[in-house]
């Protein structure tokens, strides 16, 4: 499920992957609001009866490829991205071993959490996080509505509210910073209209290390 | 929620949000807000009661005269674990409901192309 307020940026990873599951579309980022996501990549397990079994977190099944040396006239800037996004910590062969033990032992794997565990293992969400979705999903109307700059001040408003909310804000950062026509841009450099971008955030917030929601099986 | 006015039908509250409208209140897994107020009529409900009883900020665009009503605000995303029946579309805009893959486990994955 992409979280893409422009479905034809996700069609060619979609096409590429050539999915055998069903791959959707969540123009506004309303997962947010029912499951808890925040950032990318996330997510939920849910068993046979549509219950949650592990709420929405930090995940991925590939083992991320080492970049190797990085050429020496890299601008300082990129250099430092890089820097940071190396700091991200790899959890793919981690996450996929617990998914694949749910998958064949169902409830009885120690990965499977209860509903309460579930519900109290959720993102916290007080006022603030919900002004902040409220906000958003207002900006994503008035996009669409009356046009891209009217959706702006009620996104900046998302990003005070919520500043842990990665989706809303490189969401915005990317429709600023990606040329007509091209792949959604992913550095997300700053901009005048938001006053955060990806390098400076994810530094204020703790550098890469910290970047994820990490499940609580993995250290 | 995209609201026209501070008003919502009972069955697209439903639908969006997982609450219920029941005799004893909004309900939502073991949660029940009593909010008798909240009625409008029949089949409305008044978004600021439901702002007040369940923290779902209201967001007004006064240009527009557009009402955004935020998720419940209660401590945590989840109310309960019972997944919510949300349909969404594919990249062509076919529509697809999760309900629809119940007798099988399910990882949703949220990602992005940005």
């Amino acid at each position: 499920m992409a979280l893409d307020l422009d479905p034809e940026k996700a069609r060619p990873w979609i096409d590429a992957a050539s999915p055998t599951h069903p791959a959707l579309i969540d123009r506004g980022h309303i997962t947010n609001e029912l499951f808890g996501f925040h950032n990318v990549p996330m997510a939920v397990w849910i068993d046979e009866s549509g219950t949650l079994v592990r709420p929405a977190e930090s995940a991925s099944v590939e083992k991320r490829e080492s970049m190797g040396p990085l050429p020496d006239d890299l601008p300082a800037r990129i250099k430092d991205l890089i820097d940071e996004a190396q700091q991200i910590p790899d959890i793919g062969e981690r996450y996929r071993a617990a998914v694949l033990d749910w998958v064949e032992r169902g409830a009885d794997s120690p990965y499977a959490l209860s509903p309460d565990q579930v519900v109290s293992a959720s993102h916290p969400r007080g006022r603030s996080e919900a002004e902040a979705a409220a906000n958003f999903e207002l900006g994503r109307h008035l996009h669409d509505a009356v046009g891209k700059d009217a959706a702006v001040p009620y996104w900046r408003a998302a990003h005070t509210l919520d500043p842990d909310n990665w989706t809303y804000k490189r969401q915005a950062w990317t429709l600023e910073t990606t040329p007509e026509g091209q792949p959604s841009d992913l550095m997300q450099p700053p901009t005048e209209l938001y006053e955060g971008n990806w390098l400076d955030d994810v530094k204020a917030s703790g550098g890469g290390a910290n970047y994820l929601t990490k499940p609580a099986f993995i250290d | 929620m995209i609201l026209s006015e501070p008003q919502v039908t009972v069955s697209e509250f439903e639908a969006r949000t997982g609450w219920a409208v029941k005799p004893e209140g909004l309900c939502k897994g073991e949660v029940c807000v009593p909010a008798p107020e909240a009625a409008v009529g029949d089949d409305r409900l008044d978004a600021a009661v439901l702002s007040t009883k369940l923290g779902m900020p209201l967001v007004h665009d006064e240009a527009t005269g557009t009402w955004a009503l935020g998720p419940e605000s209660l401590g945590h995303s989840l109310t309960t674990a019972t997944a919510p029946d949300l349909e969404l579309p594919d990249v062509d805009g076919n529509p697809f409901r999760l309900s629809s893959l119940h007798g099988r486990k399910v990882l949703l994955v949220a990602w992005a192309s940005w």
